[in-house]
């Protein structure tokens, strides 16, 4: 069964590639929508429970895979592009705060759902980057914009656990240490893992292949341990790509392309994200979760047209980066997932006002992207 | 024709053309940003121009005109530290030497103007793997008849620039076992090769106005020619340098060139000489592939010698022009270099050695051009 949620999913993305010339992306979730809960419910809850090591990979390469791209010393270079994160992170969190408040929401799911959209979804952006070969000022920045706000997100979401520990009248110990654990229990486990790296990439040599297998050994190995430890998997893969990118300063790992294996575990993570979607949260949600969308895209495109402009790149790079900054999708449901595990009540209701929004990004988040990078002419099947 | 008339300029003065490679920082690949790089440099223009190259990945930088090595380099390096400024802002590298080590050539995209568009049209595949990077040097002359007398003389030379600048020993992730493995790809190109053997300005515009007339060429920019008089800027402009690893590098390579046409045009020394052609592509061929190791058949003595010699004797002449260009001894760093064997192809084939990695290459190849500038303090 497994064998044919790979195959059926390659066949969707192909069809929806080649026929309506969108991403593959959309193609494996609408096939894990037709089979799944919604469809012909072919992809029942057990097998989708057991596909969840398959998902924790995609979703650690594609963390590891955007924390790389990640560039400090970039931020240093162009202080815009970082004062434009801030802001960015900043307005889409108020704004979708201030909408949902005004919707009636409770301050305390507001604030969770709007710390959740100040994510963008890594794995849309990345993965429609990597089909399309794109490189340029906006993928570029999408990328490394993508990355500072899922840490801000999570960072936002960790700090607000401590808030719904406390509602729930955790003890004083929990509501302190715990946020502090995951946060810091994450962030070194990624940079312990990265020295490893950069240790066995010296005793390998300059040997793509080898080092391959290295990276590969030892993101499945960090996600084991984050499991283990009840660390952030996200949190941990992120880090661990940020500094090794960034902390290898005598440059012992090669910048080895991971998405040729990273493909077979990305047909898996959209198409069971497809069948997990339930056509029926999109009428719960509606309206609700049409105001998050709009609140979160005004919010986070004031933020980067007002000082992208700054960083002196073309004129229209802006408005495209906003485009390319919608999607959410696997992160944000993770972080629904966290909360839910620990107070399933309360992740439940959380999950009505975030799943809907995700419902529809999740869909149209792969076309916003392809069309700003195809836009911006950085997409390298086309000559114009 | 009046585009052809040769607007003689000062004499023996000297301008710089640089086409640098545009990396990415990530593994040192070719980016394809020269739009918004050139966009970011024209709010706050360097000194002499900036402009885009044939494919995305690329851009040319030009000095304004010069008469010493000291003022060309003061404005070289100038030039180098804000273009090395924006590209950080774009997290871009900007890097000399004459090849891209590993970058694929189906993977560039034509710079969208016109000309490059109808160029694609006309050279196919030819003018994506036309992303090379050459250093281009012009030469001040009084007028059209001297320019065609310097092209000529300076002819002999030819192999003489090509060892001192070879930098292009990798293509396409391979060690050619050239110094120079760029000329390789202007010689595919059918306009390619040297000026006729005519010997005065009008009759080299009879054999313009006969090309032009077949349809073959519209300006003198469709000659791909390795040295070429430029009659609307009065010069005659050497193209068969690699772009060097550093400014300072191509500056050096300026006043020698500067030197030499000094000499060529006050001493006449030489009459022009058909055999020069004749011998031409052995020789350039022998200088691109072992660079100073190689060998020189001399068309005038008619006697092989090894091209470091004729190098060290002819920088030994100059001395008396180069100081009356007030350059005094900058040769001399020339003729100790050769004398080392430290050429830049040489110092790529070692950070290739010591790294492993032609990424590795690139990037040190794109810190030796930038030095530290526009790097956060």
């Amino acid at each position: 069964v497994f064998g044919l949620l790979l195959l059926a999913g390659i066949v969707g993305g192909e069809l929806v590639k080649r026929m309506l010339n969108l991403p593959r992306i959309v193609g494996y979730m609408l096939t894990g929508l037709l089979l799944g809960a919604s469809g012909l419910n072919l992809l029942d809850e057990p097998l989708v429970d057991e596909s969840w090591i398959f998902l924790e990979i995609a979703l650690g390469l594609v963390l590891f895979e955007l924390g790389r791209r990640l560039h400090l010393d970039w931020l240093g270079n162009d202080r815009w592009l970082l004062a434009t994160s801030l802001l960015e992170c900043v307005l889409s969190f108020a704004f979708v705060y201030l909408a949902l408040t005004a919707f009636g929401v409770t301050a305390i799911y507001a604030t969770v759902a709007a710390a959740i959209g100040v994510s963008t979804s890594p794995a849309v952006v990345l993965l429609v980057a990597q089909e399309l070969k794109a490189e340029g000022q906006v993928t570029e920045r999408a990328l490394n914009l993508t990355a500072l706000n899922s840490v801000a997100a999570f960072v936002l979401a960790t700090m607000l656990l401590a808030w719904i520990h406390h509602d729930y009248q955790a003890g004083w110990t929990m509501v302190v240490l715990h946020p502090v654990y995951l946060l810091s229990g994450s962030v070194v486990l990624g940079y312990g893992a990265s020295a490893a790296a950069i240790v066995f990439s010296r005793l390998l040599g300059k040997h793509a292949e080898r080092q391959f297998v290295m990276l590969i050994a030892l993101i499945v190995l960090t996600i084991g341990a984050a499991r283990m430890l009840e660390l952030s998997v996200l949190l941990a893969l992120l880090a661990f790509g940020v500094f090794s990118r960034n902390v290898d300063r005598r440059y012992d790992l090669m910048p080895v392309d991971l998405s040729s294996v990273g493909q077979i575990f990305y047909v898996v993570l959209f198409v069971v994200g497809g069948a997990k979607l339930q056509l029926t949260d999109l009428a719960a949600g509606g309206a609700l979760g049409m105001v998050y969308v709009a609140a979160r895209f005004i919010g986070k495109s004031i933020g980067v047209m007002a000082l992208t402009p700054l960083s002196g790149v073309r004129p229209g790079t802006a408005g495209l980066l906003c485009i390319a900054l919608t999607p959410m999708s696997g992160l944000a449901l993770a972080m629904v997932h966290q909360t839910t595990t620990l107070y399933p009540d309360f992740g439940a209701q959380l999950a009505t006002i975030v799943i809907s929004a995700v419902l529809i990004l999740e869909l149209a988040g792969p076309i916003a992207v392809q069309y700003a990078l195809k836009r911006a002419g950085e997409g390298r099947a086309e000559e114009k | 024709m009046t585009d052809m008339l040769f607007t003689g300029s000062k004499e023996l003065s000297v301008g710089v053309e640089l086409e640098l490679q545009i990396l990415n920082s990530r593994d040192y690949d070719l980016a394809r940003d020269a739009a918004d790089l050139i966009g970011l440099l024209e709010k706050t223009p360097p000194p002499g121009a900036v402009k885009p190259e044939i494919t995305e990945s690329m851009v040319e930088v030009n000095t304004s005109i010069h008469r010493t090595y000291d003022s060309l380099v003061a404005e070289l390096k100038v030039i180098r530290d804000a273009v090395a400024q924006a590209a950080r802002r774009l997290d871009l590298r900007i890097a000399g030497g004459g090849s891209h080590a590993f970058h694929m050539w189906a993977d560039r995209r034509i710079y969208p103007t016109e000309r490059f568009k109808n160029l694609l049209e006309l050279y196919g595949y030819l003018a994506k793997q036309f992303t090379i990077f050459g250093q281009h040097v012009h030469i001040g002359c009084p007028d059209g008849d001297a320019a065609v007398y310097l092209t000529h003389i300076l002819s002999r030379y030819v192999p003489h620039f090509i060892a001192l600048s070879a930098s292009s020993p990798f293509q396409q992730g391979e060690d050619t076992s050239y110094q120079s493995s760029r000329l390789n790809t202007v010689t595919a190109f059918p306009l390619s090769g040297q000026i006729p053997f005519v010997h005065s300005w009008s009759d080299f515009l009879a054999y313009f106005e006969k090309m032009r007339s077949y349809g073959i060429v519209e300006s003198m920019k469709d000659f791909y020619w390795d040295i070429r008089p430029k009659p609307e800027y009065g010069t005659v402009e050497i193209r068969v340098f690699d772009t060097p690893l550093t400014v300072e590098r191509a500056a050096l390579l300026a006043v020698y060139a500067q030197a030499l046409a000094r000499h060529i045009l006050m001493d006449r020394p030489l009459p022009p000489e058909r055999d020069v052609y004749t011998l031409y592509n052995y020789n350039r061929f022998q200088a691109c592939r072992y660079g100073l190791e190689g060998k020189l058949v001399d068309a005038y003595t008619r006697r092989t010698v090894s091209l470091r010699e004729d190098l060290l004797d002819t920088v030994k002449l100059l001395a008396s022009h180069s100081a009356a260009l007030g350059n005094g001894g900058v040769l001399a760093r020339l003729a100790t270099d050769a004398e080392a064997g430290r050429t830049d192809a040489a110092w790529l084939r070692q950070a290739y050695k010591e790294r492993k990695s032609l990424n590795d290459v690139a990037r040190l190849q794109s810190e030796e051009w930038m030095g530290k500038a526009g790097a956060p303090s």
